[in-house]
């Protein structure tokens, strides 16, 4: 029987508050460096993949030279097992980054995201171009899950799991975004799009408190934990939307990265909303935003530009290095998996 | 998005004598007994090794090609195996394009090179972790390369290769791989069809298979789709000429039909036609296992006999589509007509590849093609970052941009030539082309490119509405549908690199330019007739047939054209409905795989007959047999 843990990462945070200053967190970062023009077949000329955050706060190169990994996903019971959605597949590494297995075969290829089940850890849930991929062995095989998901109309760009209910699983598609509750074995829609759902998200703070961005639909929310969304108003729809960011320190603040648009935070739970973009390069193409839930600093990855870091949520930003970089996403890992 | 190689970008290829590039025009040899064209197969590829071993300079390293070549001749294997070591001592770049060079050089000198040697080349599929790319060729060449290598080391744990797979896992997965590539090629048909460059990247890969797979199987379907390779571009060339349509070519391989890769292969293969400079660049990889295949004396005569008009009918299919589609590929229904002056290709039309593709034209035979911009068609400059997204898995607001820092600058401009769209629909029967066009509101641009090379003769716009026009021992009567402008061609110049990839500048080029016939209009069309010179009295002559063709169209509220063609066939053609010849509608539903005088295969037989009058070689994917037969 699958336990529930709820509470872990709400404990994890505060554990680490009450710890003062030590970070209680990882970051890891996915993405390359100095890219600009890569085609398949060029010459790499900075070593790319995952990086990790040192303890002078900058970032260290780990493992294999690999230009096109997009995020990552730690086991709970062991952060030098993790899973990366990569061009070539799903790559899991079981020491730390320096060896890695493509689980996937040639059958399954660009995953666009992946996600432990934390309450059933050998469970990887993998955001497919054609649909949803699902591994019950810690990543070494998988398999496609997808009844319930369309025929066609199943390019799936972010998959996430409900951290208080193993199998409880959301998958953002281009035809809008679809539930499990049975850790994949049936799908159904839970909101209707035309465009892709580029990100989901669970509040820290609510786990019935979510919040979705798009491709070409603006954002959205659901207080129900993702049974039903509506549209948060004040955010453009124009444009895409990459991702959206809680703050894990304080309830109401949420940061979302757009290229198009730069850096959009709203700090009274998303009544309204204020672009943060000033401080940030002219060419503010913010690919990802993320806040650190040690202390509440806000990152915006600049595509082709540097790594900013915020500590008054937007209002200031200085450069935290990886310039020319393409960060494709950055995840925080409780230093206690260690 | 890692999308394309350049492939001349691989070789710092050194200057020095290259006979046939730079010789005078081949003809197509006159002795076809098969052992004097074995033998002069051989010379060509003897050709390519000698360029390269010519190079070698005494001061200087061997470039990864030289010290290949050495191997393959038997030299030097004692400094071949040092400078393989020096090579790998670096960090290692190039993904799938890495991945079969040192495939070949791990089989080329197997025998040959140092413990220390190999162990070196073995210890580079541990360390370096190649990517496997997101497109067909890519995978074909990731995978051949990845079967052959665990061949070679058969029994060896996930460790040992980059991947973590062992070596029964990985020969697993690319023996899976590779058999589903060529099922769908010899069922519903290739994807990357008629590439200009990409037919290197799939010709190499069967090569190698041919040459050194273990798996007798793997290694006699590998030979038989290299004859499926090698047949097509003898069927779809005009005197060694790849011409249109193309899944993939490029901003130069499109006009200047000669300057391609293909052409590497129709010289190897055929010599009718000089190799391009530098032998295409990836050539050389080709040539270093030549020895090992030789095209049957059949397929020299396909490309080579031009004396006898042929129509071919083949289904392909487009790229892979991810999203935004009902189809995960897109049914392509291909026409060829060939005869001695020129040939006419097309598919219907719609997105088959979201950057290259070209989908039809008519080219004109040249006896030098080299320089010569010897083609004529229309496109609509479509670019669309929702186009994209439906064969690429990444965000749309950046797309576009990237595509011209990745090196393809053309695919938002105006002026593009280079290039398929939603909004253009295409019918041919024989030598005439209609191509009707219905650009949707909103769309970024609103007018349709007809290209008029810098090398036609004698064009002139006539009151009736058709512009005349020369080219070689070809004329071609163009009708734009809707009023049009000129503009003159700029090319596209490569300025150093900066931060953001390529830049590129537009330029004016020496001597005489291209123009393009800028029609701006959102309903649109063109009709192109084209005939042999030899058919006509004089080119009055032909521009009076051509005024006399019955001739009705509409622009509004769709495009509609009737038109009884040149060779009388009255043909009705609306945007958005099937073309109907001579009262029947097409049936594109009996569309075969392949269907001419050529190649001949049911859809869905994997079975394909390659032809050329009483000579036959059957192609059974079913059975993995090659058979020969004579008609008696």
């Amino acid at each position: 029987m699958k336990k529930k843990y709820p509470a872990i990462p709400l404990l994890l945070i505060l554990t680490g508050l009450l710890a003062g200053a030590t970070p209680v967190h990882d970051l890891y970062l996915f993405g390359a460096v100095n890219i600009a023009g890569r085609v398949a077949g060029s010459r790499d000329v900075a070593k790319n993949g995952v990086y990790g955050r040192q303890a002078d706060g900058s970032f260290a190169h780990r493992g294999i030279n690999y230009p096109a990994m997009l995020t990552g996903s730690f086991d709970p019971r062991d952060s030098q097992v993790f899973h990366v959605a990569a061009l070539c597949g799903v790559m899991t590494t079981t020491d730390g980054g320096h060896t890695w297995r493509i689980g996937t075969r040639w059958d399954m290829t660009e995953p666009k995201s992946v996600m432990v089940d934390p309450n059933a850890p050998d469970t990887v849930y993998a955001a497919l171009p054609d649909g949803l991929g699902v591994s019950t062995d810690r990543g070494h095989s998988w398999s496609r899950h997808e009844n319930g998901l369309p025929e066609r109309g199943k390019y799936t760009q972010v998959v996430t799991v409900d951290r208080t209910q193993a199998g409880r699983v959301f998958a953002g598609s281009e035809t809008g975004i679809y539930l499990t509750e049975d850790a994949a074995h049936n799908w159904r829609r839970v909101f209707p799009a035309v465009d892709t759902v580029t990100d989901i998200r669970q509040s820290p703070h609510d786990p019935k408190h979510w919040l979705a961005v798009s491709q070409s639909a603006g954002a959205l929310v659901s207080r129900d934990g993702g049974l039903t969304w509506t549209p948060l108003t004040g955010i453009p729809d124009q444009q895409a939307l990459y991702n959206v960011a809680f703050d894990p320190t304080r309830a109401g603040r949420i940061a979302i990265a757009s290229w198009s648009l730069g850096l959009l935070t709203s700090e009274d739970d998303g009544a309204t909303w204020v672009f943060r973009n000033d401080g940030l390069p002219e060419k503010h193409h913010v690919w990802r935003a993320a806040v650190d839930p040690d202390n509440g600093r806000l990152y915006a990855a600049i595509d082709g530009g540097a790594l900013y870091g915020s500590d008054d949520f937007g209002r200031t930003w200085r450069s935290l290095g990886m310039e020319d970089s393409r960060i494709q996403s950055l995840v925080f890992v409780p230093c206690a998996q260690r | 998005m890692k999308k394309l190689i350049i492939p001349f970008l691989l070789l710092a290829v050194l200057v020095s004598a290259q006979p046939s590039f730079t010789g005078p025009m081949l003809a197509p040899p006159a002795d076809t007994r098969p052992d004097t064209l074995r033998r002069a197969y051989h010379t060509r590829v003897d050709e390519t090794l000698d360029w390269y071993l010519n190079a070698v300079d005494a001061a200087k390293p061997l470039t990864r090609e030289q010290a290949l070549v050495k191997l393959v001749r038997g030299q030097d294997a004692t400094a071949v195996s040092q400078r393989i070591i020096e090579l790998l001592s670096v960090p290692q770049s190039g993904d799938m394009f890495w991945m079969f060079p040192w495939t070949a050089m791990a089989f080329t000198g197997r025998d040959q090179l140092s413990p220390e040697a190999r162990a070196a080349i073995r210890e580079a599929w541990r360390t370096y972790f190649p990517m496997r790319g997101d497109t067909e060729n890519h995978w074909v060449m990731y995978y051949a390369s990845l079967f052959l290598m665990t061949e070679l080391y058969p029994d060896d744990p996930g460790e040992t290769w980059f991947n973590g797979k062992s070596s029964a896992e990985n020969h697993a997965e690319a023996k899976g791989f590779l058999l589903h590539w060529m099922d769908l090629a010899t069922t519903i048909g290739q994807g990357e069809f008629n590439a200009t460059h990409y037919i290197g990247e799939y010709a190499i890969p069967m090569l190698y298979l041919a040459a050194w797979a273990e798996d007798p199987a793997m290694r006699q379907r590998g030979r038989m789709m290299l004859d499926l390779l090698m047949a097509e571009l003898a069927d779809n060339s005009l005197h060694g000429v790849l011409r249109g349509p193309n899944a993939r070519t490029d901003d130069t391989s499109v006009l200047e039909r000669w300057n391609a890769l293909a052409t590497y292969f129709s010289w190897a293969m055929y010599g009718h036609t000089p190799p391009p400079s530098g032998y295409g660049g990836w050539g050389i990889y080709f040539a270093v296992a030549a020895h090992h295949y030789q095209p049957p004396p059949l397929f020299h005569l396909i490309a080579t006999d031009r004396e006898f008009d042929r129509e071919q009918h083949d289904h392909k299919r487009s790229r892979r589509r991810w999203r935004y589609s009902d189809v995960e590929m897109m049914p392509v229904y291909k026409t060829g007509y060939i005869r001695r002056d020129y040939a006419v290709g097309s598919y219907q039309g719609g997105v088959t590849d979201p950057i290259q593709a070209h989908v039809w034209d008519v080219t004109w035979r040249e006896d030098d093609p080299r320089g010569v911009h010897n083609t004529m068609f229309s496109v609509h400059p479509h670019a669309s970052a929702r186009v994209l997204q439906m064969y690429f898995t990444e965000y749309p607001d950046w797309m576009i941009d990237l595509l011209a820092s990745q090196g393809k600058p053309s695919y938002g401009v105006a002026d593009k030539i280079l290039g398929c769209s939603p909004y253009e629909q295409v019918f041919q029967d024989l030598d005439t082309v209609i191509a009707l066009y219905a650009i949707a509101p909103g769309e970024n641009f609103q007018r349709v490119n007809g290209f008029f090379s810098r090398n036609l003769r004698d064009v002139t716009e006539d009151a009736s509405g058709w512009i005349f026009a020369r080219g070689g021992n070809a004329y071609l009567a163009y009708r734009p549908l809707a009023p049009y402008t000129w503009d003159d061609l700029l090319g596209y110049r490569q300025l150093p690199r900066g931060d953001s990839g390529y830049v590129w500048e537009r330029f004016r080029p020496e001597g005489p330019v291209d123009r393009i016939l800028v029609s701006p209009h959102a309903n649109n069309g063109t009709i192109v007739q084209a005939a042999s010179a030899d058919e006509f009295e004089s080119f009055e002559a032909f521009q009076a047939a051509i005024r006399a063709l019955p001739l009705e169209f509409t622009l509004e509220p769709r495009p509609t054209v009737k038109f009884t063609t040149l060779r009388g066939k009255k043909v009705a053609f609306t945007y958005g409905e099937t073309p109907v010849v001579n009262g029947r509608p097409v049936d594109y539903a009996r569309w075969k795989l392949f269907e001419g005088p050529h190649l001949n295969a049911e859809l869905g037989s994997r079975k394909i007959t390659i032809s050329h009058g009483r000579q036959h070689r059957v192609l059974d994917f079913n059975t993995v047999t090659t058979s020969d037969y004579v008609t008696p």
